[in-house]
């Protein structure tokens, strides 16, 4: 049930209140009437009908000044409630004031019409002729009064006593009494013989009489008769009167009772009329007044009732609309409106469902975009998946690593703007972006660039996406880094090649070398000098030779042999003293900076010194001005692992583009003694103990060479 | 005759309210009686009321009272009603007295001295007043508008030249 503010049974109420104000109403008209007995409440009546005004006033008063309120507040279903409530008073006030307007007018109008001057006229000629005829009569009884006091002036009491019986028989009169100036009867005589004291004048008429010397007016009889009482003075010095009491004859009466009712009613309506006018518009404006206020305020509820499952509905669609799906609404009645309520509640249920559905289907979307994030993201592999204009949507961990720049930070760029921002990295990054734009299939490319850490080759493998209308929406870039690998290839290819020679080529020697020998031996001797000599140059070569080969294939198996390392623990910084003590009588200057003197890494260290040796030799070959070489110690963090990196840079011719590709493949060098393999024997070493080396390209003055290995300990700064 | 006292003083609010001049309480054989003197005043409006036949009613109320804490105990109350009219074809005014009598006034002024000498013809027991003990008189008159027309009587209570009434006046007795 909705809550109204008027929160009482609304029908019972409204059904008691029409008929309180019907019958208050009609009460009060009823009263209105002369002759009813309900006159009497006629101004309780008009109290009644005028609190009763006064509250229904306050009742409507109260709803609007709630709707106000609630207009205000903005409050769901105030507006609708405020039209149509307005429209209610609109449609019923103007109706009703022009029927109250036009009521009054011809009220007004009925009871002017009821007076004119005419029926004035008459009223008054009918009472002035009553009047008249009354008086004319009166004049007659007072000159028949006279003549009988002049008959009895003069006379004894005892003749006047004798003389009023025979005066009253002759002149038709009720009663005549003789009185003194005393007031003592003297004589009386009347048609009632019970009447023992005749009718003597009060203090009034003895007051009249005494100013005028006689007295004659209408009195009231009894039995409602009318009587003529006339007052004379026998005596002129009064000493005695004659009372002489006259019956007017009762149809006289009448009549003339009957025209002062009339002439006394028509008197009092004139003077009623303006009161009578107010009267009937006050009662036709309570009328009017209870009527509408009692209408406006069933409308109120009447309008809240109906508004109710509206407001409801508001309410409802509010909170769907603020993610409350769960929202059901009561339905109230089986009508048009409960029928929306109960859509209303079947939309918000499915509302709900698809909610549910969604949001599962949401969920297990997240966990499989989650799981591919995770794989992705665990990849070796890099990859990186564009839009449709080649923008970068999502790259994975891996990427960053191979990259070495945080490709994941710059979604919503493409691969030309990162180029700008890393140009170490532009030439790749432009080769795929070009890549990307011209493949409308699966590509494969191998691409080799310079990186941070030396040279990088890439195996990337492109794949254009499509939807299902054929269009391109972007595309997926999956790459690796094989610079390893390549490596491990090559290494292997050279240490099968070592192994090859060692086996195909050192076995011939020993016996070229025994055969020159021999040779040698046996026809040194035989030979004359001249041509001794040239044997013994020519047999000196060939085992010269061979020396110089043997050596070269043992350099070869010993690159290609499996190294047999000893691992301890050493100290780096101290490992790397030993051999800068070695090469100080050589002149190097040498200049450190380590990070720590306390550098422990599990290594053989004999491998390790040939590390040193080589790389110092070789800096050392690379520079004709004194020799100038700065080692650096760091510690550096790399996949959640330390390694400490060690730093060695010359003041040599450095290397160009082409050497920095091929430094650390076999037989590679630029000298003219060198066999190719320090290096390559230097990053052989470096990976078996789990490091990494590259040329620093950042390095300009010189040759810069960094590589990493594993520490087990890294020592506090210095 | 016991102790009386005069007090006149003006009635309700208004020009043409009654003034009650004078009130008596006589010890007479049987009891006290009472007798008072009223003051009437008419507005134009009343007296042209009159005129044109409309009937004007006072009622004069009589109370002994015994005073209390709080409130005053009635133990006598008596109400007189008198009735002023015009009789036009006679030209008199009839005063109709609370005794059932008629008494007919050649002029206006002689029908109000007649009503305003008041005079109850019921005596108060004497047995209801007892010596020694404060009483109050209390007398005034009411202008009865209920038996004015009908459409006269809503103005009759707004309009103070309807204001005919006197308020209370109470005399103290002592026995």
């Amino acid at each position: 049930m909705a809550h109204s503010k008027i929160k009482l049974p609304a029908s019972a109420t409204i059904i008691l209140l029409f008929g309180f104000v019907l019958l208050s109403l009609q009460l009060m008209s009823s009263a209105t009437q002369e002759s009813s007995e309900l006159g009497e409440m006629y101004s309780w009546l008009l109290v009644i009908n005028t609190l009763g005004s006064v509250i229904l006033l306050g009742l409507v008063a109260f709803n609007a000044y709630s709707l106000v309120r609630e207009l205000k507040k903005k409050e769901a279903g105030s507006r609708l409630t405020t039209r149509m409530v307005s429209l209610f008073v609109l449609l019923a006030l103007a109706p009703a004031a022009i029927v109250f307007y036009f009521s009054v007018q011809f009220l007004h109008q009925g009871i002017d019409s009821w007076f004119n001057v005419e029926i004035d006229r008459a009223m008054d000629d009918a009472l002035e002729l009553s009047q008249s005829s009354l008086n004319q009569r009166m004049n007659w009884h007072i000159k028949q009064t006279k003549q009988m006091a002049d008959q009895l002036r003069d006379k004894s009491e005892a003749l006047i006593a004798m003389e009023v019986g025979s005066l009253w028989a002759d002149s038709g009169a009720l009663e005549i009494a003789v009185f003194s100036n005393q007031g003592r009867v003297l004589a009386s005589s009347s048609v009632n013989p019970s009447d023992i004291l005749p009718h003597l004048p009060d203090e009034q008429i003895w007051l009249l009489l005494r100013q005028n010397k006689e007295y004659f007016a209408f009195d009231p009889g009894d039995n409602d008769e009318m009587l003529v009482r006339i007052i004379v003075a026998i005596e002129a010095d009064q000493s005695r009167f004659l009372q002489v009491l006259f019956p007017i004859p009762v149809r006289v009466t009448d009549l003339a009772d009957s025209i002062e009712f009339a002439f006394i009613r028509y008197q009092e309506m004139n003077f009623l009329r303006d009161s009578l006018k107010t009267s009937f518009s006050l009662i036709l404006l309570l009328v009017l007044l209870l009527s509408l206020l009692a209408a406006i305020w069933v409308a109120f509820i009447s309008i809240r009732n109906i508004v109710a499952p509206v407001k409801e509905l508001v309410k409802g669609t509010q909170a769907v609309a603020d993610g409350d799906y769960q929202q059901q609404l009561p339905v109230m009645n089986q009508d048009d409106l409960g029928f929306l309520v109960e859509s209303f509640n079947q939309m918000t249920r499915r509302i709900a469902r698809s909610r549910d559905e969604t949001r599962a289907a949401g969920l297990e979307v997240e966990n499989q975009r989650a799981y591919l994030e995770t794989i992705l993201a665990n990849l070796t592999a890099g990859v990186i998946s564009f839009d449709a204009a080649f923008y970068i949507r999502t790259a994975n961990q891996a990427a960053y690593r191979i990259l070495h720049i945080p490709v994941s930070h710059f979604v919503g760029e493409t691969l030309p703007t990162l180029a700008t921002m890393h140009k170490e990295l532009a030439d790749v990054l432009n080769a795929i972006q070009s890549l990307l734009e011209k493949a409308d299939d699966i590509w494969e490319q191998r691409i080799v660039f310079l990186g941070p850490n030396g040279r990088q080759e890439l195996l990337c493998r492109g794949t254009p996406l499509f939807s299902q209308h054929g269009a391109r929406t972007g595309a997926v870039v999956v790459f690796d880094d094989v610079t390893d690998l390549i490596q491990a290839q090559k290494n292997a290819a050279w240490g099968e090649v070592a192994r090859r020679l060692a086996h195909e080529i050192k076995n011939p020697l020993t016996p070229i070398q025994l055969s020159a020998e021999r040779l040698q031996h046996k026809l040194s001797k035989e030979l004359q000098d001249g041509s001794a000599e040239f044997l013994q140059r020519g047999t000196r070569t060939i085992v010269q030779q061979v020396e110089a080969m043997k050596r070269m294939v043992d350099d070869f198996s010993e690159y290609a042999r499996p190294s047999k390392k000893q691992v301890e623990k050493i100290n780096l910084v101290d490992l790397i003293q030993e051999v800068m003590a070695l090469y100080l009588p050589s002149g190097i200057i040498f200049s450190t900076a380590f990070a720590s003197d306390r550098v422990l890494v599990e290594a053989d260290p004999v491998s390790l010194r040939q590390v040193l040796h080589n790389l110092i030799k070789n800096a050392q070959e690379a520079t004709t001005a004194p020799c100038r070489i700065e080692i650096k110690i760091a510690k550096v963090s790399r996949n959640n692992t330390d390694y400490v990196e060690l730093g060695i840079y010359d003041n040599g011719n450095g290397l160009n583009a082409e050497q920095l590709e091929t430094i650390f493949d076999p037989y590679v060098t630029s000298k003219a003694k060198g066999t190719g393999l320090g290096l390559a024997i230097v990053k052989k070493i470096v990976e078996e103990h789990g490091g990494v080396i590259w040329v620093d390209t950042s390095y300009n003055g010189g040759a810069g060479f960094l590589l990493q290995l594993p520490v087990f300990e890294f020592g506090n700064n210095k | 005759m016991l102790c009386l006292q005069i007090a006149p003083g003006m009635a309700e609010a208004g020009d043409y309210a009654a003034r009650i001049e004078y009130a008596e309480l006589n010890h007479i054989d049987h009891g006290y009686d009472v007798q008072a003197h009223i003051d009437y005043r008419l507005s134009p409006t009343a007296k042209e009321a009159l005129h044109k036949g409309v009937p004007l009613t006072w009622d004069v109320t009589i109370e002994l009272r015994q005073p209390g804490m709080l409130w005053d105990t009635i133990i006598h109350n008596r109400k007189l009603t008198y009735s002023l009219q015009f009789h036009a074809l006679l030209n008199q005014y009839v005063v109709q007295t609370p005794f059932d009598r008629s008494e007919m006034f050649l002029t206006l002024s002689a029908a109000m001295n007649f009503m305003a000498a008041v005079h109850d013809n019921t005596p108060i027991p004497a047995e209801l007043v007892a010596a020694g003990k404060p009483y109050l008189l209390a007398v005034k008159t009411q202008f009865n508008r209920e038996l004015l027309p009908i459409p006269l009587r809503p103005v009759a209570y707004l309009d103070n030249r309807w204001f005919l009434s006197s308020a209370w006046y109470t005399w103290p007795i002592q026995k």
